[in-house]
């Protein structure tokens, strides 16, 4: 009871510093929406907009969901939408935190597993992070896409894997790279139906039955797709087509678009495809590495997206920022969270700045905004690395207990 | 990047650590477990690279050749698939004489003609038409059924209909009371009337004849101009087409041939004609045509040159639409002054005439002032300007030679209009379709030298015929060259890239080339020039393709520049680490071996 009224209040106020972004500040809406940070050629609102008539570059399902709007009130009822999305991540949050999923998996239990933040607070850090109010007010559609991620992590911890599975194909289906999350996501479900059921199902029948659920899924959406479309398959080319090849350039904060306006034409095919292995590669490696803690393979995969993907925004961001407070307890073992959330701050205040001297004052140029762009990405790849290496040492410390709070040395 | 790769394989590293305060005390081994995960983290990474990678950069970087028919393609540069010949249909239309005796006039002629004829690929062939007395003269030509001397029998008549195109129809007419032969050309058609002596026909059994030789000089003085275009071509195309020989066989028959062709032409001839072909423009399938009015007063300030332009123009840019296409417009610009380098004129007392300086023509035109845009349509750009002086300064001529029109080579042609009467002050305001007409015959005339036509014969069609048929040749020697230059770049060149398109547009051209050749063989020179023209423009798009020309800037070092961010950050830690795993799997072999 308590809960539910800390809840109640918490997205109440939520809900209400929104309205009052949205209402009282009308301009805001619309200056956010033209942000490079926020909105990337593929999450664009404004895009999102003219696909109402073009259908193009946005997943085409999602068009008939706005279309159906009245133009008359198509400002506040998206407003409306976009506040219902953000405290629905909000419920998904709540609810795989108080699956208790981070602190203790099925192979592995952290001794620090108490020293944590009750979901109230998880969801309070999700929902007034200005990063999320900031993507809230921009109406970017990555929203969709973090809340279906969400929503695959809490359907996973809760035990129900098929509609896990296609609720990631959604994700997948509007974003395409969420389907990398796939490998975590079966070893995430596999644990938790393991957990509850005395003997282990068996392995490879379970990863069988999920894989195919999850195509089955992205069939489902895609056939859906094409219907809507009017039997047309083009819009795969430009919706995934983008995200694959790249061919709009406009910068945004991440690391692709510099790199490949400065590439030799013949080599691009090339680039691409180092890129997005690069992005891939994480996957295997992590999910070995950290069987024992797949909720966190998935929470760095999402950190390593947000760095590293081809139209990465402000949302990625502050997804993995939601994710990372259930990490709590391995806060202390960080070791560099002043430099890396320095480095995020500078980042955040002089990103605008340069892109401002760079775009309207004429006074700098590229390299400016790019530069504001690697520091960015410095400070998210640092906050990646050390909640890593955090997690890691509080393994570490449970195979020798008796190292606990003594220094590391490489030897 | 590093830093994200690094994070994988150093994990397992700190395992091993030990914390300072015990620095001497020795880690606790790792464990078996933790040893095995590395293997796997490891080998996921390489896995990735190898798996994934690799296929993906053979497949990126791979260039795609087409397959050309560079041998092919190098034989028609060389000349020595195809040697274009221009056999000339020329026939001969005897009504008054009896056909045994028309036939053996047309004989001798036609070996009077390969007597004087030096130049084998340029040659005359005659035949005899069959006319009657009662057709009307003017239509003989055209109605007749003809009698294939040179060619064969009657039974061919069906398929040889268009198979030749008529060069020149020579109608012989005897004129009583006359001393000697005479040749008149019809200015606006293609016969050439001869009216002989009557006793100058010949009998069928002389064996040389007076008349004979007379059409056979004449014939030969009347395609004389054209003879020298054709070879002058032949041999450009010879000596500056084959800069880059790839095949050190300099292939002997096209140097005989040049040499032969040197012979045929004097140096004086080759310098004109040199002059003739820099001041005309290079071909392309469309020009267009602006033809603008200038005047450093207020009057004219209209001009009917629409109505002018459709009675006097069109019909040229029609009859030669087979050879290019054009585009026209017009402009008016009043006070346009003359540039300040320009002397202004000067009166001449003694002829009451202003004149220009000659050495002022070139800068007549006031290039900052006058808007004259280098590039309006699709093609190059031809300017026409007709200049009105002002009534102060009129009339207005070259000094010396008195002219009042000139040719800027590559760019255009300039009309000085002179008010011609007192007249012309009745409608100073707007110039008459008629007191242009003169402006643009001067014009059509430029415009005709512009596209490479010969000066004589004087007769329009016949020009018209020339050009097409030096336009056929010089097209079909340049999209050979062509095609020899893409093979010697591909062969030069191998790490650029052939797309399907340059191999497709290398087809069409050889395809197109075979049948202009074969139409020029066969004296079907529209055809031969309708495909000679698809033959070049499909010969530019495959030697300017796009994707083609990038890479040729793009040496191999600059591949290292390429590759190096990527082996080092990503292939250093990849590499050591695996090095690293080699070595541990190497060791406990050994171990485990004597033990």
């Amino acid at each position: 009871m308590v809960i539910d009224r800390r809840k109640a209040i918490l997205f109440s106020s939520a809900a209400a510093l929104r309205f009052i972004l949205f209402f009282a500040f009308p301009s805001l809406p619309d200056l956010l929406t033209g942000r490079v940070e926020i909105s990337t050629p593929v999450t664009s609102f404004k895009r999102l907009q003219e696909g109402l008539f073009l259908y193009t570059h946005n997943a085409p399902l999602l068009l008939p969901l706005f279309a159906l709007v009245p133009p008359s009130l198509f400002s506040p009822l998206t407003a409306l939408l976009y506040i219902l999305l953000d405290l629905l991540c909000a419920n998904a949050l709540i609810k795989i935190t108080e699956s208790g999923e981070s602190g203790s998996s099925r192979l592995f239990t952290s001794p620090r597993k108490d020293m944590k933040w009750d979901s109230i607070a998880v969801a309070a850090a999700y929902l007034f992070n200005p990063f999320t109010i900031a993507t809230c007010i921009g109406r970017p559609t990555s929203v969709f896409t973090n809340c279906a991620i969400l929503y695959a992590i809490t359907q996973a911890v809760s035990g129900k894997p098929i509609t896990s599975m296609l609720t990631l194909g959604l994700a997948s289906y509007l974003s395409l790279y969420p389907a990398l999350l796939l490998p975590p996501l079966i070893l995430l479900c596999y644990d938790r139906k393991a957990r509850d059921t005395k003997t282990p199902p068996a392995a490879t029948f379970s990863t069988a039955t999920f894989v195919s659920v999850f195509s089955a899924s992205i069939a489902w959406f895609l056939y859906l797709s094409k219907v809507l479309t009017g039997g047309s398959s083009e819009y795969l080319a430009s919706t995934y087509g983008v995200h694959l090849l790249l061919p709009d350039l406009t910068p945004n904060v991440g690391l692709w678009w510099y790199f490949f306006i400065e590439m030799f034409d013949s080599f691009r095919e090339f680039f691409l495809g180092v890129f997005w292995l690069h992005l891939g590669g994480y996957v295997g490696a992590l999910c070995i590495r950290l069987r024992t803690q797949p909720l966190f393979v998935i929470t760095t995969l999402l950190g390593i997206f947000a760095i590293f993907k081809p139209y990465p925004s402000i949302s990625d961001t502050s997804l993995y920022f939601a994710m990372l407070p259930l990490y709590r307890h391995i806060f202390p073992l960080m070791r560099y969270t002043f430099f890396a959330m320095a480095t995020i701050l500078y980042a955040t205040l002089l990103g605008p700045a340069f892109y401002y001297l760079w775009i309207y004052a004429g006074s700098g140029n590229a390299n400016f905004f790019y530069a504001i762009t690697l520091v960015w990405s410095l400070g998210l790849s640092e906050i990646v690395a050390d909640s890593l290496f955090a997690v890691l040492r509080d393994e570490w410390e449970v195979e020798r207990p008796e190292m606990k709070g003594k220094d590391i040395r490489q030897i | 990047m590093a830093q994200g790769i690094d994070a994988g394989p150093e994990d397992a590293n700190f395992k091993v650590a030990s914390s300072p305060a015990n620095a001497q005390k020795q880690p606790p081994p790792e464990s078996p477990k933790s040893i095995k995960t590395r293997g796997f983290v490891i080998l996921s990474f390489w896995a990735v690279v190898l798996l994934l990678g690799l296929p993906v950069w053979l497949w990126t970087t791979s260039i795609h050749r087409a397959r050309l028919p560079l041998q092919h393609m190098l034989d028609w540069a060389d000349g020595k698939t195809c040697k274009p010949t221009f056999p000339l249909q020329i026939t001969i239309e005897a009504p008054f004489l009896q056909e045994p005796e028309a036939a053996h006039l047309v004989r001798m002629t036609q070996h009077a003609l390969d007597d004087l004829n030096e130049f084998s690929a340029h040659h005359l062939r005659l035949r005899l038409a069959k006319s009657f007395l009662s057709r009307d003269f003017q239509n003989a030509s055209m109605t007749s059924i003809e009698d294939e001397y040179a060619i064969g029998p009657l039974t061919q008549f069906g398929n040889t209909d268009g198979l030749d195109e008529e060069a020149l129809t020579v109608r012989l007419q005897p004129q009583p009371g006359a001393q000697t032969a005479r040749a008149e050309l019809q200015s606006h058609s293609t016969r050439l009337d001869v009216f002989y002596v009557s006793h100058q026909s010949p009998s069928v059994s002389s064996s040389s004849s007076t008349l004979a030789t007379f059409i056979a000089t004449k014939l030969q003085e009347l395609f004389a101009e054209e003879q020298a275009i054709v070879a002058y071509i032949l041999q450009s195309a010879q000596t500056m087409g084959h800069a880059p020989q790839i095949s050190s066989s300099a292939s002997s028959a096209s140097r005989e041939f040049r040499s032969r062709s040197h012979r045929s032409l004097n140096p004086e001839l080759a310098a004109r004609l040199d002059s003739r072909m820099t001041r005309s423009l290079k071909y392309a399938p469309t020009y267009h045509i602006t033809v603008s009015l200038f005047t450093p007063s207020a009057a004219p300030s209209s001009w009917e040159i629409e109505l002018a332009l459709a009675e006097y123009f069109t019909p040229l840019l029609d009859s030669i639409s087979g050879v290019s296409n054009f585009t026209v417009d017009t402009q008016v610009q009043l006070y346009a002054t003359f540039s300040p380098s320009v002397h202004s004129p000067e009166y001449d007392a003694e002829q009451q005439i202003w004149t220009l300086r000659e050495e002022d023509l070139s800068g007549f035109i006031n290039a900052a002032e006058w808007p004259l845009s280098p590039s309006i349509g699709a093609g190059p750009t031809l300017n026409f300007v007709l200049y009105v002086p002002d009534r102060s300064t009129s009339p207005l001529v070259v000094r010396g030679s008195q002219a009042s029109s000139w040719l800027i080579p590559q760019w255009g042609g300039v009309v000085i209009l002179n008010p011609q009467n007192a007249n012309a002050t009745l409608n100073e305001a707007t110039l008459l379709k008629e007191s242009i007409q003169p402006a643009l015959l001067t014009f059509s005339h430029q415009l005709l030298s512009f596209l490479g036509a010969p000066q004589t014969p004087p007769s329009l069609p016949l020009q018209l015929q020339t050009l097409t048929r030096i336009r056929a040749a010089s097209l079909l020697l340049s999209a050979s060259s062509t095609m020899g230059s893409l093979a010697w770049v591909t062969v030069a060149l191998p790490s650029i890239a052939i797309p399907e398109t340059v191999s497709s547009a290398v087809d069409t051209t050889l395809g197109h080339l075979r049948s202009t050749c074969e139409a020029l063989k066969e004296g079907r020179f529209k055809d031969a020039l309708e495909n000679a023209r698809i033959a070049e423009i499909q010969a530019e798009k495959g030697f300017f393709e796009k994707s083609m020309v990038g890479q040729v800037y793009f040496p191999d070092e600059h591949k290292v520049a390429v590759y190096l961010p990527l082996l080092g950050p990503v292939g250093v830690p990849l590499v050591m680490s695996a090095l690293k795993e080699l070595r541990r799997l190497w060791a406990s072999r050994k171990a485990g071996q004597p033990g």
